[in-house]
């Protein structure tokens, strides 16, 4: 891992004396990690994790096409909350910066409150509260609607920043040629905004995929749900698991450097966690 | 039935019956996000120290336990400590493995925070404090901590917020006592309450969320008054 040049210049340039704690350093650690993997290795054998009882699953093509399956309703679930969050951040920003008080107090409560509510806690409501007044609800919903509800109210600061973030000068350049207030945001301030907070709507996608997994809670055939279905059938617990966070760990971590990608290309900072 | 008819006559039902277990639960989100938290805090201070150490194996593990950390879904986390640890013997309590959980994850967006705090140190004061002859330890404590903590409280107080609102996964094990998204979840499985149940527990959330922002931006203004 490269040395940012404030945490280099924290650190002289090494004689004789640091360099040779700095290898000490640098091999005690390296056994520390070596003997912790043994340990960890030694412990999993111990208590016969290793048996091909608990694997065998997975030599089973059937697994992996649920999973797989799962791995699509994730996807499904992600993509369409990330849609209508992107749809309903920017009515809510709107709302949000609009000259007339009370839709900017209406929009700034209904931010507030979505923002500082669990997820978990508008699943259970979708889960639980359609049903008592004879609604039926599809269990796609159920995950859909909390998750989109969420994202939209980050998504909302999240364009609030990037449009303080577009210069002045262009929307003021803007009205001097006559432009109206709605042809201002249309043709200059959105497009150059979106460019901004391109790299940190990106960034979002993790935390809507990471409450897709509440899906397991609505019984809505996700990789979390698949997973605890697989669990229920089979002798394995831990592979599974295992299996699961792994594949979900690669997919954030992919789409977290995606977005750390896009940010280097286009100079525009990833916004911190707003 | 009749005194649940109107919003009113079910919220003052709701006080009546629940109210007790309400604040009980309130109680337990309350302990489990700030146990989480501090426990978190701790961790990424000594994680941060090993991030930016010259010691490369230390920089790469901790690296990966951010990753890690960072992409790992609450949920997936929990199930796999409260369901998959026991099956290499590590037995813990449902709710030790809720705060457990957090830690983790906490610890490492905490870590990132407290990186990009020092990171926002520019190069050249330190560069000039050491061509000044100031030593490594009096360069941490004048020039970087202050200046990294300053910048540091805000990101620290969302984490703090988001810590108590993923409190709420808890509801998913059956912890002796319910925190309150599984307190609401369990009244609604047994009587229909509806709406006002969860509009009580969400303005817990949102209000602790609230006065816990407020706190944080007066440390803000004294942490750059103190600067």
């Amino acid at each position: 891992m490269a040395m940012t040049p404030t945490e280099s210049a924290l650190f002289e340039a090494a004689g004789p004396h640091a360099r040779r704690r700095i290898l000490a350093g640098t091999v005690i650690t390296s056994l520390l990690f070596a003997a912790f993997v043994v340990w960890l290795i030694m412990r999993l054998d111990a208590n016969g994790q290793f048996d091909p009882v608990y694997w065998d699953l997975f030599a089973n093509i059937n697994i992996w096409k649920f999973l797989g399956a799962g791995f699509i309703g994730t996807v499904r679930a992600s993509l369409s909350s990330g849609a209508i969050a992107l749809v309903g951040g920017l009515v809510l920003m709107f709302g949000r910066i609009s000259g007339v008080a009370p839709v900017r107090w209406l929009a700034t409560a209904v931010i507030e409150f979505v923002r500082g509510t669990p997820t978990l806690l508008f699943i259970y409501f979708f889960f639980l509260v359609p049903s008592q007044f004879g609604i039926h609800m599809s269990t796609y919903w159920m995950v859909v609607i909390p998750v989109a509800f969420y994202a939209s109210a980050v998504l909302a600061e999240v364009y609030r920043a990037g449009v303080q973030a577009v210069p002045a000068g262009q929307s003021e350049a803007a009205f001097s040629l006559g432009m109206g207030r709605w042809q201002t945001y249309y043709s200059v301030i959105l497009p150059q905004m979106f460019r901004i907070i391109v790299p940190t709507m990106v960034t979002q996608l993790v935390v809507v995929v990471k409450d897709t997994t509440f899906g397991y809670v609505v019984t809505y055939p996700e990789m979390m749900q698949n997973a605890k279905v697989i669990v229920a059938n089979s002798t394995s617990m831990l592979p599974v698991y295992l299996v699961v966070a792994v594949i979900y760990i690669l997919v954030n971590y992919a789409i977290s450097r995606f977005a750390r990608w896009l940010s280097g290309r286009s100079a525009a900072k990833i916004l911190a966690a707003v | 039935m009749t005194s649940t008819d109107s919003v009113w006559g079910s919220l003052t039902y709701l006080a009546g019956r629940f109210g007790h277990d309400y604040l009980t639960s309130y109680g337990v989100t309350l302990r489990i996000g700030i146990v989480s938290f501090l426990g978190g805090l701790l961790l990424a201070i000594v994680l941060t120290i090993a991030r930016i150490s010259p010691i490369p194996p230390l920089r790469t593990a901790v690296s990966g336990y951010v990753e890690i950390f960072r992409n790992i879904p609450v949920l997936c986390l929990l199930l796999f400590i409260v369901y998959g640890l026991p099956e290499v013997g590590f037995t813990l309590d449902y709710e030790p493995c809720v705060i457990a959980t957090l830690i983790l994850v906490s610890s490492a967006f905490g870590c990132d925070n407290l990186r990009s705090g020092i990171n926002a140190v520019d190069a050249g004061q330190i560069e000039a404090a050491r061509s000044l002859g100031l030593s490594f330890g009096a360069i941490t404590r004048s020039i970087v901590l202050p200046q990294a903590l300053s910048t540091v409280v805000q990101p620290m107080v969302t984490l703090f917020i988001s810590v108590i609102i993923s409190s709420s996964t808890g509801a998913l094990v059956p912890i002796a006592h319910d925190e309150l998204t599984g307190l609401v979840s369990k009244i609604n499985t047994k009587e229909a309450l509806g709406i006002p149940t969860f509009l009580v527990a969400a303005l817990f959330y949102v209000a602790t969320g609230l006065v816990i922002g407020a706190i944080g931006r007066i440390i803000e203004k004294r942490a750059v008054a103190w600067r």
